[in-house]
């Protein structure tokens, strides 16, 4: 694969596969297949998201372009720079950042974490304070610097852990679910603080779940799915491969299995899926726009308690749904 | 460089610091293997011999601290989840645990300081140094070193996490085949140059003779060499470890 220079991250053929052991005193080692050679391309500039269910594949995708796993087979580059042969600069072209609570120190303070990583990702230290006080008031920490992280919230460790990938001012910026397990409030901020990277002229790579997040941030997504890119365009490009369907809305109580099953033999219906909301079953139904569906979705679900049902035109999440649930 | 290693004792040290476990664990051990070392020499002995029986308990206690805690470093890093984030950074990963083993070497000097204390306080022992410029520059030679050797021990918890109990398992052959418990003399013959190729048994012999009195030039410089060479070996094994790391996916693995 030759470098392209437009690109930021190029991504071909990639696949990755991890030897599982199992069994105490007779250990059979066998294999399992994360990424089955995907391709993709980030452009310079671009806030690119990696959509997919738990276990599809996104954190490999990440881990191997951040140099932490080497690829089994096909490339990787980032900014040129093969993943697996030039680790060292695409090292020190990158930042990383991993959602959830690891990845701190969180016996030291926010500044002590923030100063050592600096000189391991080697900010020259004239400039290291200065940059660390920038990159607290982008993050909105700027007067808590000096409390030991074991103290902080998970959005307030989730902003330093941004802070803590942006120390070196890479060009590229790898955010593995980022908002995982942070409030509304939260979440939001951060999304702002994404948002104004990319605006800053960062390349992101974006990996999430949350549909509403990649339609409001990403400029392109790819949906990975069982270690398989099976969709990739603009959010407006994965909506419109379903809006010649209609989708409702069931909330149901007590619907089992079998009845679930009926429904996705109706006539005329694509795809249908099933969300806990408390007590409620939001069950899902994709169909064919025009096509006549209350009746006979009504009539499979009638030994079950039926709250509001609402037909609605599709979101990128039903889109989402629909790839991934079709592989 | 230098920067990045000061940087990282500080962080070490500050993350020691604040683990009662750490603190209580470091700050007893000495005193119990100088009280252990004190009546295996007996009180009555010579003055010298105490001496230097309450140093190789110094040695000692720096052997136990890397031991256990290079390893039990990394073993922090990875369930923090730091240690992907270091692996990443743009400088080799050596540069990064150095401090992190050289600093549990480090805690040798409260060692040295609690040990001479408790043997002046409850054995009477003299602390008079025979070559006291040397003896001020064997102590930090002898912590690299050993804090170099520590560094091979950890480059393999990188890839082996089960590496923490190898570690722990070479505490009592090292302090024996250095010297450190009995005279080497008294061990069969095979085991002296084994013992040549230990950072500590020429720590302490370097430590010994610039007390007691000798000419510890030599061992310091055995040191010095020791120093270089495991600091080579280790970062041979960090890149082989590393890679294999990257390869089989242990790095995130608690």
């Amino acid at each position: 694969m030759t470098a392209d220079p437009a690109l930021a991250v190029q991504v071909v053929g990639l696949e990755r596969s991890y030897r599982v052991g199992k069994g105490v005193f007779r250990r059979r080692a066998s294999e399992l297949q994360a990424l089955r050679g995907i391709t993709f391309s980030i452009e310079r500039g671009e806030l690119f998201g990696l959509l997919g269910p738990n276990g599809a594949g996104k954190t490999t995708t990440i881990k191997v372009l951040t140099t932490l796993l080497l690829p089994s087979a096909g490339t990787a580059r980032v900014l040129g720079f093969d993943v697996a042969r030039q680790a060292r600069e695409v090292r020190t072209r990158i930042g990383y950042v991993f959602g959830g609570d690891r990845g701190l120190y969180d016996r030291l303070s926010a500044l002590d974490n923030l100063r050592y990583f600096a000189d391991v990702y080697r900010v020259p230290p004239r400039t290291q304070r200065p940059r660390i006080d920038e990159l607290l008031e982008l993050v909105g920490l700027k007067g808590r610097e000096r409390e030991r992280v074991e103290t902080y919230s998970r959005g307030m460790r989730q902003r330093l852990h941004i802070a803590r990938g942006l120390l070196h001012d890479p060009p590229v910026l790898f955010l593995d679910e980022p908002t995982l397990g942070l409030d509304p409030v939260g979440a939001r901020e951060l999304r702002q603080t994404i948002a104004r990277l990319q605006q800053a002229g960062k390349t992101i790579l974006l990996t999430t779940h949350y549909m509403f997040e990649a339609d409001e941030l990403c400029q392109r997504i790819a949906v990975i799915s069982d270690g398989s890119i099976v969709a990739t365009g603009t959010p407006a490009d994965l909506k419109s491969r379903i809006s010649d369907r209609t989708v409702v809305e069931i909330e149901a109580f007590g619907a089992s299995d079998e009845m679930i099953e009926r429904l996705r033999s109706v006539a005329g219906v694509a795809s249908v899926s099933v969300e806990l909301r408390e007590q409620a079953q939001v069950i899902l139904v994709q169909a064919s726009r025009g096509a006549e569906l209350l009746q006979p979705l009504l009539r499979e679900l009638e030994d079950a308690r039926i709250g509001k049902v609402v037909p609605r035109p599709p979101t990128l999440e039903d889109a989402y749904v629909d790839l991934v649930g079709s592989t | 460089m230098i920067r990045l290693l000061l940087s990282g004792l500080r962080v070490h040290f500050l993350q020691l610091s604040r683990s009662a476990v750490e603190v209580v664990s470091i700050t007893v051990w000495p005193i119990i293997y100088a009280t252990v070392a004190y009546y295996m020499f007996g009180a009555e002995s010579d003055p010298d011999v105490l001496l230097t029986a309450s140093l190789g308990a110094t040695v000692m206690a720096i052997w136990s601290s890397v031991a256990f805690s290079a390893g039990g470093a990394i073993e922090i890093q990875r369930r923090l989840g730091t240690l992907e984030l270091l692996v990443a950074a743009p400088i080799p990963f050596g540069a990064v645990l150095a401090p992190i083993t050289i600093a549990t070497s480090a805690i040798g000097i409260y060692a040295l300081g609690a040990t001479l204390l408790w043997g002046r306080l409850l054995f009477g022992i003299s602390l008079h140094f025979e070559h006291p410029v040397l003896f001020a520059l064997s102590l930090p030679v002898a912590i690299v070193a050993i804090g170099m050797l520590g560094l091979i021990l950890a480059s393999t918890l990188i890839f082996y996490r089960a590496a923490l109990f190898l570690g722990a398992s070479f505490e009592y052959p090292v302090w024996l085949v250095t010297g450190l418990l009995v005279p080497l003399s008294v061990l069969p013959g095979w085991v002296a140059p084994l013992s040549w190729l230990l950072a500590p048994t020429w720590g302490m012999r370097a430590i010994r003779e610039s007390t007691v009195g000798g000419s510890p030039l030599s061992a310091l410089a055995m040191c010095v060499g020791l120093s270089a060479c495991y600091a080579v070996i280790a970062a041979v094994c960090l890149r082989a470890f590393e890679r294999l790391a990257r390869e089989r996916a242990t790095l995130a693995l608690t």
